[in-house]
This record gives C-alpha cells, sequence and structure tokens, in this order.
C-alpha cells in the first residue's frame, strides 16, 4: 500500500511540473520577440551634387562635377558610391595655377528616421580619393637680395586619400526627385603633402593647406521608380 | 552703420626663409678690431650688402638663400680685417603654396657647405631645414 502512495505522489508532481511548465511558456503573458528583418533592397537613387553649380558665381577659376548613386537597403542603410571632376585655373599676379583631376568616394549613410522611412536624416561616412595633377608657372619668388625672377614648377600627379563624416537630410519633394544637403567634415588620411609643392585644392576634398575641410553639398536625386509601391 | 571687410590683393605676410649664421668668435685678434660688429655680408650676385650693425643681434645675422639655384655663395668682410671669408653653401629647394595673396615660397634643405679658413676654423649645421615657418641654423668658428 506504501509503494502505491509513492507512486501516485510521483506521478502528482510530475503532473505539477508538466502545469508550471504550461503556465510558464503561456504566450499571452509576454510580449513577443521583435523579429529582426534581413536588408532588402529597395531601390537605386541618382545625384547630382548641384551646389558644385555654384562655382560658376563665386569660384570662376574652378570647374567642377559631381555625381552620386546610392543603394537603399530597408530605407535603412544606403551604400554610395560618389564620383566627380574638378579642375582650377588660378591667374594671380605672382602665379599661375593649374590643377585637374578625379575623385572618387564610397562609403554608408545611416538613415534614422522611422516615421517616413523613404525620407532621409542621418549620418554617413566616405572614404575619399582624389587622383590629379597640378602646375604652377610664372612663379614669382621676390626677395630683397635676390633679383626677382619667375620659375616653372612642373606637373605632377598624385593621390589623396581621406575620410569624410556628414549629416544630412533628404526629402522627396516631388514624385521620385529628392531634395537633399549635408554637412561634411573631411579629415586627411595620407597623400595631402606633395614632396615639390603643395596643391591649392584637392579635388573632392578641398584646401590642400588644411588637415580637416568642411563643407556642404546640395543634391538632386532621382529614385529609379523600381521595386516602389 | 555698414559694416564689411575687405582684403587688398597684397601679401602682408613675412615670407623669408631665412638662414641665421651664429657667430662665436674665439681668436683675440678679430675681437680687437669688432669683428663681428663690423662685419658685412653679401653674394656677388647682390647689389647689395647685410650689415650685422643694421640686420644682426646677440651674434646672430640672418640672410636668405637664393631660390634660382642649388648654390649660394656668401662673402664676410669685417671693416678692419684684411681678408675675407666666403661660404659655398649646396642645398635642395622645393616650394610650398603660402596663401592667394603671396603665392609660393622656397623650402630648403642644406646638404653641406665649405668654406675658406682666412678667419673661419669651421662651420656647423645645426638646423638644415629652413622654411617660412622654420629658420635654418649654422654655427660658424672664427
Amino acid at each position: 500500500m506504501a509503494r502505491f502512495k509513492y507512486i501516485f505522489s510521483l506521478i502528482l508532481t510530475l503532473i505539477s511540473f508538466c502545469s508550471f511548465g504550461q503556465v510558464a511558456t503561456d504566450s499571452s503573458l509576454y510580449a513577443p520577440a521583435k523579429v529582426k528583418e534581413p536588408l532588402v533592397f529597395k531601390g537605386v537613387k541618382l545625384g547630382v551634387n548641384v551646389g558644385r553649380f555654384s562655382d560658376y558665381l563665386f569660384k570662376p577659376e574652378r570647374f567642377s562635377y559631381e555625381g552620386s548613386v546610392d543603394f537603399n537597403l530597408s530605407h535603412k542603410f544606403f551604400g554610395v558610391i560618389e564620383a566627380g571632376y574638378s579642375e582650377i585655373a588660378l591667374e594671380e599676379e605672382n602665379y599661375n595655377y593649374n590643377s585637374e583631376g578625379y575623385f572618387y568616394k564610397v562609403g554608408m549613410d545611416y538613415n534614422m528616421l522611422k516615421k517616413h522611412p523613404t525620407d532621409y536624416l542621418g549620418m554617413g561616412f566616405r572614404l575619399g580619393r582624389a587622383d590629379f595633377s597640378h602646375s604652377a608657372n610664372n612663379v614669382l619668388i621676390d626677395d630683397q637680395h635676390w633679383n626677382a625672377e619667375t620659375l616653372t614648377i612642373d606637373s605632377k600627379s598624385y593621390n589623396t586619400y581621406w575620410l569624410e563624416v556628414s549629416f544630412g537630410i533628404k526629402g522627396e519633394l516631388l514624385k521620385n526627385v529628392y531634395f537633399g544637403w549635408s554637412a561634411l567634415v573631411r579629415i586627411s588620411v595620407a597623400g595631402r603633402k606633395d614632396g615639390q609643392f603643395q596643391a591649392i585644392d584637392i579635388p573632392g576634398f578641398g584646401k590642400g593647406e588644411n588637415n580637416i575641410n568642411l563643407g556642404a553639398n546640395y543634391y538632386i536625386y532621382y529614385q529609379i521608380p523600381f521595386n516602389r509601391k | 552703420m555698414a559694416i564689411w571687410s575687405c582684403t587688398d590683393d597684397h601679401c602682408n605676410a613675412d615670407t623669408e626663409s631665412l638662414l641665421d649664421a651664429t657667430l662665436t668668435v674665439t681668436d683675440e685678434t678679430l675681437n680687437d678690431i669688432n669683428f663681428v660688429e663690423n662685419l658685412s655680408i653679401y653674394s656677388p650676385e647682390w647689389s647689395d650688402s647685410i650689415y650685422y650693425s643694421e640686420s644682426g643681434d646677440d651674434n646672430v645675422l640672418g640672410f636668405v638663400l637664393s631660390p634660382f639655384s642649388d648654390t649660394t655663395e656668401i662673402v664676410f668682410t669685417s671693416k678692419d680685417a684684411p681678408l675675407n671669408d666666403t661660404l659655398f653653401v649646396y642645398y635642395q629647394r622645393d616650394y610650398t603654396f603660402f596663401s592667394q595673396e603671396c603665392g609660393f615660397v622656397p623650402n630648403f634643405e642644406i646638404d653641406t657647405i665649405f668654406h675658406s679658413y682666412n678667419y673661419i676654423d669651421s662651420v656647423e649645421i645645426i638646423n638644415k631645414e629652413i622654411s617660412v615657418d622654420k629658420n635654418g641654423k649654422i654655427q660658424i668658428y672664427f
């Protein structure tokens, strides 16, 4: 009889454990776990930096253009490729300076907007590289003892690398057309100094004499109407 | 009230890349004739001289190397000294863009210096790099 008592007690214990387990896993008492959605390709935007057109008014010695392609991943991350060309012909009393070259930037933007995810407010970073050549002529070195003479500094090609951090906005003001603005900080990484003479302006980076350059971009983008509802 | 800023297009900055020569005289006969106080230097390519009494101080006299050649010849002469000494400075040079108004300025890196031995015992290169930001420095022992 005592044996049956023990078996009955054991069965009751097991049943109570099972019941406890059922209560503990009752999903109605807990918030559902968030499912991390994989990044989904949402589209491509093509952009033109219209800010560079202001050079015609404010920096007539410079001619430059810049464009971009960005790849939208779930409206949250944007892979960005930017490229452009810059040419400077500076004629001063004591020197003439010419430079021309291309620049390329690769990086990522992070969208902090959650309510209107097709627009953009966020931060980005880029790695930039410029390939360019520059030269100077009619360089007048004037000294009170040495007779003033002009000299020519031969053309030289070289590369510069920099990191760029941006904070900006983009909004869809017309169907598939976005306007955007961003503030930039460019930090020189390598190649800014030339062994022969320093560049006045490095395409895409800005003033060659500075380690850090500040700037702004004004872009118009066209969203390729792909995968859009 | 109108507020505006204006800049002239002239270079107002000091853009000289100077080589400072510190003059140490241990020869008593030179001290007797105030060798340093009466010292002047010139290059055969100059039309003028630099006088210690006008431009020198604390036994230091600065001058600019030729921006157009890799060698500069400088003659040291003192009023009551019958002989002169000549310094030949050999160097490399490049140019830095200084500013839009001032344009380019030369930088020098001294390779070696040769000199005559009339009064100069030896020359020591203390700082061989010369730029607008930092003067070069040599020590001349008489």
